[in-house]
């Protein structure tokens, strides 16, 4: 009991010192009211929230008197022994649990902070990539890491949808551009020949060799992935049937 | 601010500049402790003057503080005070500015009506215990700090704080009622 309380007594003194009125503080700790409140009385008569100054000129006295004694001291050059001594003191500090953990800390901390600066300053730069650009791949892992983040079906749903907008923007960004990239993307089949499909407006040719997936008819979601060329012409590697 | 044992370091090397910078970093504290002990401000400058010298002759004998200059400097002046103490016939340590920061006037009635006796009950204590009063409550140490200081470990400091205040209430008048 006496540690429990002599514990509550150190931090209601806590609370006294920042300013909590008494009543307040034991209200608290009803059980230890009784007891508690003599001694807090007790603490803010012997409190000094304002000690007393030393006039400048006594104070200068006295430490002109002190220097006056210390001048008299014989300065002591450390011997290569002390010196070492030092050293020692020095490392054993440095490498102490304590202080390991400590740089552990601050080191981790410094590198997570780091990194995660570096993440959002590379994945604002990344926004307007387009694929073959640099840092698209980054743009990419953002979005898959978006995804795995999103619990919700309906808000993932949702980023999916958004983020196939932004591959179909991408594409006519490439097309604008007439360059050629390999590109992903999900839409509607809206024509389909013997080696030719029109999906989401786009020409998709079919070689030979291209792996489909579910059959895919017209009308149907599909998802494409292929080789945008210079003449505007996808060059399917796969089309897989999503709906 | 340089740490307090290269501080030390540096003063048991008699280093001029590190001796200027103990006084500086630790006049103040020490005379307001004594003031706070003494209740007489011109005998708390003397004494705080004392300490430094006494670091001074310690160092020509070549006994300077081992571990903590803190902790020894706060020694030199409680020694100092006890003594002081015991050589003044009725003196009581004097609480001048002893009321709270704006307290309520619940706790002014109390303060004003309790004040004397505390203030006469203080030097009733042990001088252990007027040491850790003068160290928490008239320096506003923490209990780490106070701990250091007195070579003591927190728990030992928190019992003789209770025992210190338990006492002082012990003297408090027990028609007062602390309800209001």
């Amino acid at each position: 009991m006496t540690d429990r309380f002599e514990s509550i007594l150190d931090e209601s003194i806590s609370a006294l010192q920042a300013g909590v009125p008494i009543e307040d503080i034991l209200a608290e700790v009803p059980d230890y009211a009784a007891e508690l409140r003599p001694l807090l009385y007790a603490a803010t008569l012997v409190a000094n929230p304002n000690p007393e100054l030393i006039p400048d000129e006594r104070k200068a006295v006295l430490r002109a008197e002190y220097l006056q004694q210390a001048a008299d001291l014989t300065p002591i050059t450390p011997t290569y022994r002390e010196k070492l001594k030092a050293v020692t003191r020095i490392i054993k500090r440095r490498t102490s649990r304590q202080a390991v953990v400590s740089d552990l800390v601050t080191i981790t901390v410094t590198v997570i902070l780091t990194l995660a600066m570096v993440a959002v300053i590379l994945n604002f730069m990344a926004a307007d990539s387009i694929p073959g650009d640099f840092l698209y791949g980054i743009k990419r892992s953002s979005e898959n890491i978006q995804l795995i983040f999103t619990l919700s079906e309906e808000r993932q749903q949702a980023l999916i949808d958004e983020f196939n907008n932004r591959r179909i923007d991408e594409i006519d960004k490439l097309i604008e551009e007439n360059r050629a990239a390999v590109v992903e993307f999900r839409g509607t089949l809206e024509a389909r020949g013997e080696d030719l499909w029109i999906v989401e407006g786009y020409n998709i040719s079919l070689p030979p060799d291209v792996d489909l997936e579910g059959d895919p008819q017209e009308g149907n979601r599909v998802e494409v992935i292929g080789l945008l060329r210079k003449n505007n012409l996808i060059v399917a590697d796969s089309i897989k049937k999503i709906d | 601010m340089e740490d307090e044992l290269s501080l030390l370091e540096r003063i048991k090397r008699h280093d001029q500049q590190a001796l200027a910078e103990v006084h500086d970093r630790y006049f103040d504290k020490l005379y307001h402790y004594l003031s706070y002990r003494l209740g007489d401000s011109e005998a708390a400058a003397d004494l705080a003057g004392e300490v430094f010298l006494a670091l001074i002759r310690a160092l020509k004998r070549n006994n300077p503080p081992k571990t903590s200059l803190t902790g020894w400097l706060y020694a030199v002046a409680r020694n100092l005070a006890a003594d002081y103490i015991k050589k003044q016939v009725n003196t009581v340590p004097l609480l001048e500015d002893f009321a709270a920061d704006e307290p309520s006037l619940a706790d002014q009635a109390y303060l004003s009506q309790l004040a004397p006796t505390i203030k006469a009950a203080l030097v009733k204590l042990t001088e252990e215990q007027q040491h850790v009063i003068a160290l928490r409550f008239g320096q506003g140490l923490s209990l780490a700090e106070t701990a250091q200081i007195m070579d003591k470990s927190v728990g030992a400091v928190k019992a003789l704080q209770h025992r210190a205040l338990a006492s002082l209430a012990r003297f408090m008048p027990s028609e007062i009622d602390y309800d209001g």
